[in-house]
């Protein structure tokens, strides 16, 4: 009953203000660069819109995030005219510094607080499918429905009731 | 609120929710108060169950307890024995109770399990048997939603299981083929996570997500779910919920009858009381026995029901025991693909075991969050890399659940001078390990052994070994008399007319299985025979 239900809201939430669209882009490229970068996804198009309620949930439970995800933009964008597209990403996603704890840098911050977590969303989206398996944890592959396929490599030998 | 009810249940767990579900469904206007101490977690919801996902965070470590303090930390409760039991992680003080986190394990005990004391001279045996529960244990898995099957489970049904079991995983195939060359019989795990039952639940089944620890359907059974739907759709009049009131004692009006609870108000930050027919303690086997003994009145001067000073001991556990193996080389790529295992084996829970304690196997592959593979992206390491790393080999783990024998030492017991963040008493908890418990440990790790002997997988010599209280139970224990335990074959505290124990604590002993489904059979058949008294 909702009047039980404790609201998984922050108490800043009612307050937040939408991203500008340019931001729900950068994030997105970057979503699509952990796909190229590993060879995982080669079209991240159905993703993007749950991609970006994976980023409002985000923001809903941690409005910071709200910042994360702005600030991300610009020094993604700053890093990329350093150094160029491809150079860019692979900096980020494979620097080991960058991923040290805690955060002291702005990298560090995108790396940890955006990066990282889309490389979790990314595969439990169907990025693991490319490393054998057919199910994953957190990948909602269909439900388990009796006589029907399961979501889920199965062994040769099961029971059978007589 | 009324100040006035036929039944008060202290607790909203799965023996609130089975219990009133029951008693609503025999007289849809009995009027039932449950009495929560906690509060809601909210459940459901994509943007928490996405934060579980990606950081390994669930919403309701803060309604559970605290590690006991050290020297340098706080903590919470205190462990009194010559062993550490530890509390924190075992139970969630909320609405919905442990089912708002438990893997929806839903054996039945074994028919021997209720004659402990006359197979093996350990205990005592229940005063009931498998028969007596064999109609509730049906009623039970159609209530929550359990997907099983009979074959090698070897307990007697009348009925066959509401759904088809889980299929065994790519996973399990080297541990059956082990099994099989040992002869030792296997079986699906039954679980609770159907979602539509034939009860009060619309929930869509499993989706197999391995988020399961929150899981985002509702599809594994949850108390909370049932209540809330209980509430919404099902119009009954004089069912009502109070989250937020702490229960600090059952009043008596005489020697043998209660007249009401007095509890805390959290909300409105004052001391209340409601009268009721009937009192049923429905929260756990720490905090039912702790409430009987606080309800201390010149009618029980030790408390309701511990003229014998029983109330609160034999608590029991079941050690839960984790090994593992290594398999070289993986070609087919296994990995971990839910969080919930699909094989086990009775073999071991026999009464050929049973003196010596039974214990029941799982393969259970560590379903943790984050993931190997998210792990490794995060790190930077190439496609290449993880693509190898998980070709080159696989780890197997088994993990075993045994019986121990409950010891009258072991208890459980107010630590009045501290109050939890829920609002309850702190516990003390005094429990030493019985004699032979690590040796039995070892037999069981040779059986083990020779499992993944038969896989080719190199064993890993040391296992971990938990003794959480998850499974805890026995404190309030249903006896053939008074002398040796605390409630009667009907769950009533031996010397009250009105006052009842609905939970594990009220378990005589609990054989190898998780207590879960044994405890909902009991709440419906205590459904069935508080209805009767009312009629009556």
């Amino acid at each position: 009953m909702v009047m039980y239900e404790k609201q998984a809201l922050h108490p800043l939430s009612d307050t937040l203000v939408s991203l500008d669209p340019e931001v729900y882009g950068s994030m997105f490229n970057l979503f699509e660069q952990i796909g190229i970068f590993w060879g995982n996804m080669t079209d991240a198009t159905p993703c993007k819109s749950l991609l970006y309620t994976f980023m409002d949930g985000r923001m809903r439970l941690y409005p910071i995030y709200r910042v994360y995800y702005i600030q991300s933009g610009k020094i993604l964008d700053a890093l990329i005219k350093e150094m160029g597209n491809e150079k860019a990403y692979r900096f980020l996603f494979t620097d080991k510094k960058i991923n040290q704890k805690p955060i002291e840098t702005p990298l560090a911050l995108v790396r940890q607080k955006v990066s990282n977590e889309f490389i979790s969303l990314q595969l439990s989206l169907g990025g693991f499918k490319k490393f054998g398996a057919d199910n994953y944890l957190g990948y909602i592959g269909g439900a388990y429905i009796p006589g029907e396929k399961p979501p889920y490599r199965i062994a040769k030998e099961q029971i059978h009731e007589k | 609120m009324k100040n006035k009810y036929d039944i008060v249940i202290i607790g909203s767990g799965i023996a609130a929710a089975a219990l009133s579900q029951r008693l609503l469904k025999n007289n849809p206007k009995a009027s039932i108060l449950i009495l929560e101490a906690g509060q809601s977690v909210k459940m459901q919801d994509s943007a928490i169950w996405q934060d579980l996902l990606v950081s390994g965070k669930l919403p309701y470590t803060k309604y559970q307890d605290l590690p006991y303090p050290t020297r340098n930390t706080p903590g919470q409760n205190r462990s009194a024995g010559r062993d550490v039991l530890p509390v924190d992680g075992s139970r969630v003080m909320t609405f919905g109770g442990t089912t708002i986190h438990w893997a929806g394990w839903s054996f039945r005990l074994k028919p021997e399990d209720f004659k402990l004391y006359t197979n093996t001279g350990h205990g005592i045996d229940w005063p009931i048997d498998y028969d007596d529960l064999e109609h509730y244990y049906g009623e039970a898995e159609e209530y929550i939603g359990v997907s099983g099957s009979p074959v090698g489970q070897n307990t007697p049904r009348k009925k066959g299981y509401p759904f088809p079991p889980f299929p065994f995983t790519l996973e399990d195939e080297p541990v059956i083929q082990a099994f099989r060359k040992l002869k030792i019989e296997y079986s699906n795990v039954p679980m609770a996570r159907h979602g539509s039952t034939q009860t009060d639940s619309p929930h869509a089944p499993c989706k197999t997500t391995g988020t399961c620890d929150y899981c985002p359907f509702g599809a594994r059974y949850s108390a909370n779910n049932f209540l809330n739907e209980m509430m919404e759709w099902n119009r009954y009049p004089n069912f009502e919920v109070r989250l937020n009131s702490v229960v600090q004692e059952i009043m008596m009006k005489s020697k043998t009858e209660a007249k009401g609870v007095k509890f805390f108000d959290k909300v409105e930050n004052k001391m209340r009381e409601v009268s009721a027919k009937h009192i049923v303690v429905a929260g756990g086997t720490i905090e039912s026995p702790k409430l009987l003994q606080r309800s201390k009145s010149k009618f029980a001067p030790n408390g309701i029901g511990n003229d014998n000073d029983l109330v609160g001991r034999y608590l029991l556990i079941q050690p839960w025991t984790t090994f593992t193996g290594v398999v070289k080389a993986n070609p087919k790529k296994m990995q971990t693909v839910m969080a919930f295992p699909t094989l086990c084996t009775r073999h071991f829970d026999s009464k050929k075991e049973q003196d010596k304690g039974k214990f029941i196997l799982a393969n259970w592959p560590p379903a943790t969050l984050p993931t190997t593979l998210s792990t490794m992206m995060q790190n930077g390491d190439s496609s290449r890399d993880i693509k190898k790393a998980i070709s080159e080999n696989y780890t197997v783990t088994i993990n075993g659940q045994s019986e121990i024998f409950s010891e009258h030492r072991n208890r459980v017991y107010n630590l009045e001078s501290k109050v939890n963040q829920i609002g309850l008493y702190e516990t003390v908890v005094d429990f030493t390990k019985p004699a032979g418990f690590d040796h039995r440990l070892e037999e069981i790790k040779e059986h083990v052994q020779k499992v993944f002997l038969e896989m080719g997988a190199k064993m890993d010599p040391h296992f971990s070994t938990s003794i959480r209280a998850d499974h805890a139970s026995c404190t309030c224990r249903m006896a053939k008399s008074p002398k040796e335990g605390v409630v009667d074959k009907d769950l009533k505290v031996f010397g009250t007319e009105n006052v009842y124990v609905c939970s594990n604590a009220a378990f005589s002993s609990m054989g190898a299985v998780n207590p879960t489904l044994t405890l909902a059979a009991l709440s419906i058949r205590l459904g069935d025979h508080l209805s009767k008294s009312q009629k009556g």
